[in-house]
């Protein structure tokens, strides 16, 4: 690899030494007027000549100009400037934007910023000022629907919750589909790093307020440059940077409350009168059908006595409130962004919230003509109460559902139940009231995330980048389960305390040359080189103690406990270290070439492939910049694009998954053991992916309408998957690079400013995204089970596998399924019926629609996402609907049952211990819904005192009051639906890593939120 | 304009100076240590051998499959009908190639196999520790493949040239297909690990949770007595006997041996256990639990071998007449450390009752009944003061195999006395039973468990039992 550097700096300074200058030399640096922000890709030409250049990454150009000669500035999207040639050698050139469109101008991707005109990948960016205050925890949150081919769900209304990102379809089968997270060029540690908690969100503990803008980089020629990395898409996320001028100071707040979205009628739970009759009728068509017989269960389970509804009692109105203020200032050389912000949110479900401080300092300081130095420190600290989830007893939302309205919360007393004896206490599953008040489980996450970048501008053309970044996230986790009931009650009470540590480290030194191709003008070339070395160490402390304290609800650590259990420290680490080059090559922005290169090696990689090599090409053409073009007056600008390249998707091999190792950890009879407990392959590699973008980018009327389109093809092979081998080897599967799929897709963006005139302004944009994945290739190519899916070769990953319901038998009740595909015949008999694979879990389209409109000082917008063609399932069914576990509560729509010979229902008839062997409710196509939705997100009205002379009095430059409501709206398609349609789970499964779209596991609900929000600048 | 080298030879020297040593990709696991520098110290193959005992607890095999099935397969035990749904195809006899235990007895026997092979395979400078590592590793190997060959095969007193189990002496990479030896070669196999593992094994061990040569000796008197071969077994048992330095259970200490969980180190009555401890066992998946009411309680006694015992035989105090679901039943309390709190049972897997029967049974089946008597009944007289025995010929090996079913009931033995005299097996009808099989002849095939299916799926070179 040295040997490679070097020879890259011996051509450096051949080409260098072949360049002279001729003239003076006038040097500067072009900026946007509003945001200070450098902008790279600006025409730089003199006057009435055929000299010109463009501005590089950092806005800087310099140029052969003689006083007298004028230079001309021209960058879509902004006023054109002319400046004549005076004495001084540095020129600050402030460009206007020309309020055409807010389209982006600017691609950063953590290594190079590129001007968007001569971008050859595809990649979309979204301005941090569009989501600010926003009442999500997760700053991602806020871009579901915002961009094309960015799929964004949440699974759990718990806020802080980790979130299912996308970024063209899933990218992986063993391994992980996560998108890479970079962070002002780090490549952070992301994710869900709990280990006892439910979930938790690394990227909640980053402001939204703090982001500049979001950008999501999807094609290979976009994302090669990440290398092994790569493959699932990047989201490079910048924070915001000081500028000169005046100081600017900013108070944002917003506070209001959260309460539930509605429940459908379809997943109401039984009142108690409605249960009464649902188990009266179930145990009379089991045969306990005298009054004698049933009054001892009326008895037992308090039927004719109080009754209380649960939904109500672990569901509540909840609170939201934020408050941030931000410093924006300095002086041309020290240039600060400093902030600082404050997030409380509760969700409506008992024991969920989540509270959060940031802040921000963000410090650039040009040392001299030549030197630059950025620093960077992005602090935050996020501290969660979650409840447990799914099938745990101690979740309140299972709670909600399965405990019958007579199990009664509280004693005659007013204090709560906690008696574990009779029907009418809770025997199995707990009292959710008691165990909100007395268990707990929490977690606290610190992240400091810092870097320095040293910029020395060698030569006019030769920049060398020097950069540093620490990403250091401490997690602290509780979970104490009370000693009277629930999980911890025969253990005498028990505590975890876990501690987790990522110390992650990334360092960069980067050179950069431009080279003006000699006697021509707007022709040039760009490489960069670099060469980059990354290591995280995780550090993970692990307690568990039993046997606390009776009646010292205060003390839960893990040190009160009087019986040690786990006590123990381990370390996990991985490196990555890598070559890397970016060129291309600018003809007058007519044509543009790039190419990437990146060679990655990784301590996750097999000792027979240590290294890999990403490669990736991308051409574009401006079409407006021809001649010809003038010729037409539809189209005012028009670019076609084209990429093609290899990444890699490491992230999911684990970090010793390869080596083939005993492992230690173990305790016989007190003395330390090993076991060959990891077979290893010496030839796992990252999972690779080619992939192929044609994109067009056009705009009308004068770029007010602008319309993107993109093609791919993603071909992903080398997918992890376990390979059986003989058991008698000792072990039961190997991991291989085996499978391949493919992802391809359309998407479609359009922007707009519809209407524009001097008081009114309607802007607009409309995203749509289609994905079709498809399994090409299994280990022997054998379809097999995920969960209620059927990985297939030829089908997409999500595809239900399903026994086909036919309804309910009109003569007796009985469920009835098709036997087979061709719905021929029907069978009352569950066995019998044959498994379908059919409809999909992932949506096959989706997108936003998104408005804003501008009344002098009034705005309103409306932001829209939808979501088509998939299916979702009650994993929970079988315990909610019929009468086969007769002894928890059922959906309300139970009472549609069969009750009499002739009855035309879906509902099966109501047998305490259930109809068909029990086997009724037992999953088929019955309890697959369709999850197709369109919701508002986001609806705000507001207010901007811009004119009131009373605030320039009291020295208030900017008042913008406002009230914003949150998941407002929400249409379904299926009056079956029994919950709101955004769902997904993680199961535990040895056969895939992957997210389960569409499956519900009694997640704490998505919430609305109202609030009213105030923007104040000093 | 002229090039300063002199800043080339910086930005060469910083750029480069920042990269980074060949060893930064070679992150070490930090639990974990390469397998081939795994044993390298007389220290590491003790490690070994604690994790090649830490396999063979687990609860797919001694832990709790091997000695449930033993029972449940025969006339000892049924699960009852108020059950947590484990072993019902076995209760029933109605497993198929997909059964959870034949998979698991499979693949753990295999992977304790395979902990076994690594310490047989690691050359070291021999010493006598190295040699009671290597003879434990022999011993254990042998043993595995004593379950594994009795149950996937056909008895060897029935047919020795059946189909065995694979015989797998070293890790030869994850894309081995072994085929199925033949029964006579693993009993041979079986034979000479126990022969090598008695000629380097010293005569103690530290505790009862380690082997030393009698235990060696202990199994092969066991493999030679399943093989058929009477002076093969008694001299093995007697080498145990007489020159191991054990002593019998008493009947005075019969309870406080069964109630004591931990190890001894006084060579009564236990030659070998394997651990477990109130921090590591197999909890809710223990053989304590399955048996115990405490835990999950689904196994009970038969109504016939309760009442084997008489009134006055101190096992019977192992067995409660008791309720299972408000149902009479005899319960099993031969494992009563169930809760956490306290230490959990070890697993007793060679006793010096077993040896002393299988000596007995070797001499009456060598038609010396004076030597079976006098061992028969000196084991007898320390469980049951008012029996004596003075039977001959078959009633004497009856008698025996009596008392065998007796002492070491619920220890995972007695399918394997039933199936190498190869008798029907008499299940006894239980009321309270989950449904049950009651006759099992001879020629069931589901007398030999299903290879797994996923053995069959991958290894092609490898012959499923008849009728799977």
């Amino acid at each position: 690899m040295k040997k490679k550097l070097l020879l890259f700096f011996v051509l450096s300074i051949i080409s260098l030494n072949s360049i002279f200058a001729q003239g003076k030399k006038v040097t500067g640096r072009v900026t946007g007027a509003d945001d200070g922000q450098p902008l790279p890709g600006v025409s730089v030409k003199i006057e009435g000549s055929d000299r010109g250049t463009q501005t590089d990454a950092d806005g800087k150009f310099s140029i052969a100009g003689t006083a007298g000669e004028k230079l001309v500035f021209t960058f879509i999207g902004y006023a054109t400037q002319i400046r004549p040639i005076d004495g001084s050698a540095n020129y600050s050139i402030k460009l206007k934007s020309d309020t055409r469109l807010l389209t982006e101008v600017v691609v950063t991707d953590g290594y190079v910023t590129q001007a968007k005109k001569s971008y050859t990948g595809s990649a979309s960016s979204v301005n941090g000022r569009e989501n600010e205050n926003k009442p999500f925890s997760t700053p991602l949150q806020a871009l579901q629907g915002e961009v094309p081919g960015l799929n964004i769900s949440s699974n759990s209304g718990q806020p802080g919750a980790n979130i299912q990102v996308r970024i063209r379809g899933i990218g992986s089968i063993g391994a992980d589909s996560n998108p890479l997270y970079v962070v002002d060029g780090m490549i952070i540690n992301s994710g869900d790093l709990s280990r006892l908690t439910t979930t938790t969100n690394v990227l909640a503990g980053i402001n939204q307020n703090d982001i500049e803008s979001i950008t999501v980089l999807k094609d290979a020629s976009a994302t090669a440059i990440y290398g092994s990395r790569g493959s699932n898409g990047v989201i490079v996320i910048n924070t915001k940077k000081g500028k000169a001028g005046k100081t600017q100071v900013r108070f944002d707040t917003e506070i209001g409350s959260t309460s539930n979205l509605s429940l459908p009628d379809a997943g109401k739970p039984a009142t108690a009168d409605q249960y009464r009759t649902l188990l009266l009728e179930g145990l009379t068509n089991a045969g306990v059908n005298t009054p004698a017989l049933l009054q001892p269960y009326i008895d037992s389970y308090g039927l004719n006595g109080k009754s209380n509804d649960w939904y109500d009692l672990v569901t509540k109105n909840g609170s939201q409130q934020q408050y941030n203020v931000s410093l924006n200032g300095g002086t041309e050389a020290t240039r600060i962004f400093a902030s600082s912000g404050y997030f409380k949110q509760e969700a409506t479900t008992i024991g969920s919230n989540l509270k959060r401080i940031t802040g921000l300092l963000n410090i650039d300081h040009t040392i001299s003509k030549r030197f630059s130095l950025g620093i960077g420190l992005n602090f935050s600290n996020v501290n969660q109460n979650t409840p447990g989830n799914g099938g745990g007893f101690v979740n309140p939302i299972l709670s909600a559902y399965f405990l019958r309205p007579f199990q009664l919360a509280y004693n005659d007393d007013g204090s709560l139940n906690t008696s574990r004896t009779g029907n009418t206490n809770f025997s199995s599953i707990y009292n959710p009231l008691y165990m909100a008040q007395s268990d707990k489980r929490s977690s606290s996450q610190t992240r400091v995330l810092g870097n320095v970048t040293l910029k020395w501008n060698i030569w006019d053309q030769l920049k060398y980048t020097s950069y540093v970044s620490v990403d250091y996230n401490i997690l602290e986790e509780r979970q104490y389960n009370n000693p009277i009931m629930g999980d911890g009650r025969t253990a005498g009470g028990r505590g975890y305390d876990y501690y987790t540590r990522y110390f992650n480290w990334l360092t960069r030194n980067q050179l950069s040359y431009r080279w003006d191709v000699p006697n021509t003008t707007d022709f040039y070339v760009d490489v960069t080189a670099g060469y980059e070395a990354q290591k995280s160490s995780a550090y993970l402390i692990s307690t568990n103690t039993n046997l606390f304290p009776a009646t010292q609800p205060l003390l839960t650590n893990s040190v009160n406990g009087s019986t040690p259990i786990l006590g123990n420290a381990n370390t996990s680490n991985y490196t990555y270290d890598a070559i890397y080059a970016i060129a291309s090559i600018n003809y007058k922005n007519k044509y543009v070439l790039s190419g990437s290169f990146r060679r990655d090696g990784s301590s996750r990689f097999g000792s027979n492939h240590v290294y890999g090599s990403f490669p990736s090409i991308g051409a574009s053409w401006n079409i407006d910049q021809e001649s010809f073009f003038g010729v037409q007056k539809i189209f005012s600008s028009a670019k076609l694009r084209v990429s093609y390249g290899l990444t890699g998707n490491s992230a999911g091999l684990g970090n010793y998954g390869w080596r083939p190792t005993a492992g230690y950890g173990i305790n016989y009879a007190g003395s330390p053991g090993q076991n060959f407990n990891t077979i290893g392959n010496v030839n796992l590699t990252w999972e690779s992916a080619k992939q192929l973008d044609i994109g067009a980018d056009f705009g009308f009327f004068n770029d007010r309408l602008a319309f993107t389109v993109d093609y791919y093809n993603k071909n992903i092979d080398k997918l992890i998957l376990q390979n059986p081998t003989s058991l008698t080897t000792g072990f039961s599967a190997i991991t291989e690079n085996i499978g391949a799929m493919t992802n391809k897709g359309f998407e479609f963006g359009v922007k707009g400013v519809p209407v524009k005139t001097k008081d009114f302004t309607w802007s607009t944009s409309f995203n749509l995204s289609l994905n079709k994945n498809k399994i090409t290739n299994l280990v022997n190519h054998a379809p097999f089970i995920n969960g209620n899916f059927q990985v297939q070769e030829g089908k997409s990953f999500y595809t239900w596998y399903s026994r086909q319901y036919a309804g309910v038998d009109p003569a007796n009740g009985d469920a009835l399924w098709y036997t087979d595909d061709k719905k021929t015949a029907t069978t009352n008999v569950y066995s019998k019926a044959q498994r379908v694979a059919d409809k999909q879990a992932d949506p096959k389209a989706f997108g936003g629609f998104n408005n804003t409109f501008s009344y002098k000082g009034i705005t309103l917008s409306a932001d829209i996402y939808y979501n088509y063609g998939n299916y979702i399932q009650d994993a929970w069914a079988n315990y909610l609907n019929d009468g086969t576990n007769y002894t928890f509560n059922k959906y309300a729509s139970n009472m549609n049952r069969w009750t009499t010979p002739g009855q035309i229902t879906d509902v099966p008839k109501y047998v305490a211990g259930g109809v068909n062997s029990g086997q009724s409710s037992s999953f088929s196509s019955r309890f697959l819904y369709k999850g197709d939705y369109i919701r508002l997100k986001n609806l705000t009205i507001g207010y901007d005192f811009k004119n009131l002379s009373l605030l320039k009095k009291l020295g208030i430059s900017k008042l913008y009051v406002y009230g914003r409501g949150t998941n407002l709206w929400t249409k379904t398609y299926d009056k079956r639906l029994p919950f709101d349609p955004e769902v997904g789970a993680f199961l535990n499964n040895s056969a895939t890593n992957q997210y389960l779209y569409g499956v519900s596991n009694l997640e704490v609900p998505q919430v609305k939120t109202y609030t009213i929000g105030l923007n104040v600048g000093l | 304009m002229k090039i300063n080298k002199f800043i080339y030879v910086l930005i060469v020297g910083a750029v480069v100076s920042t990269s980074c040593k060949k060893s930064f990709l070679d992150q070490k696991p930090p639990a974990a240590v390469n397998i081939g520098d795994a044993i390298k110290t007389e220290s590491d193959m003790g490690d070994a051998v604690n994790g090649m005992f830490n396999a063979a607890r687990s609860s797919s095999l001694f832990g709790r499959d091997i000695p449930v099935l033993g029972d449940v397969l025969s006339d000892n035990a049924y699960v009852s009908s108020s059950n947590s749904g484990r072993y019902l195809q076995e209760n029933n006899y109605t497993f198929i190639s997909t059964n959870a235990e034949a998979s698991n007895i499979w693949s753990q026997g295999y992977y304790t196999i395979l902990q076994a092979n690594r310490i047989i395979n690691t050359a070291l400078p021999s010493s006598t520790t190295i040699g009671l590592y290597k003879g434990e590793a022999y011993t254990t190997r042998a043993l595995v493949y004593l379950q594994l060959a009795n149950f996937y095969s056909a008895p060897y007193t029935v047919n020795p040239s059946a189909d065995g189990v694979p015989i797998v002496t070293g890790y030869q990479g994850a894309y081995t297909k072994p085929s199925r030896s033949k029964l006579a070669d693993v009993y041979a196999r079986i034979i000479k690990d126990l022969d090598s593992a008695y000629a380097i094994m010293p005569a103690t061990a530290t505790s009862s949770e380690y082997m030393n040569k009698y235990a060696a000796k202990a199994v092969q008197a066991r493999a030679y007595l399943y093989k058929g071969d009477y002076a093969g077994a008694r001299d093995a048992a007697l080498e145990v006997i007489n020159n191991g330095g054990y002593s019998l259970l008493t009947s005075a200490g019969f309870t406080a041996y069964w109630t004591n969980p931990g190890p001894v180190t006084n060579k009564q009555e236990t030659i070998f256990e394997l651990a477990l401890t109130n921090i590591t066992n197999n909890g809710t998946n223990g053989l304590d639990y399955i048996y115990n009411p405490a835990g999950y309680g689904d196994i009970l006694s038969t109504d016939p071998l309760y009442n084997l015992y008489s009134a006055t035989d101190v096992r019977r105090g192992l067995i409660i007449n008791g309720k299972r679901s408000g149902v009479q039943a005899y319960i099993v309390n031969k494992y009563s450390n169930v809760t956490n709190a306290n230490d959990r049972d070890d697993l007793k897997i060679l006793r010096y009752s077993e040896v002393l029967l299988t000596l007995a049974e070797s001499y009456a089946r060598l038609g010396d009944e004076v030597n079976a008597l006098k061992y028969l009944n000196q084991l007898v007289a320390q469980r049951d003061p008012l029996l004596v025995y003075a039977s001959t010929g078959d009633q004497l090996v009856s008698d025996i195999l009596t008392e065998r079913r007796k002492e070491l009931a619920f220890e995972g033995l007695r399918f394997f006395d039933l199936k190498r005299t190869n008798v029907t097996i008499n299940r006894p009808v239980q009321a309270n039973s989950a449904p049950s099989i009651a006759t099992i002849a001879t020629d069931n095939f589901r007398r030999l468990l299903p290879i797994p299916q996923a053995e069959t799926d991958v290894n092609k070179n490898i012959t499923q039992n008849p009728n799977y």
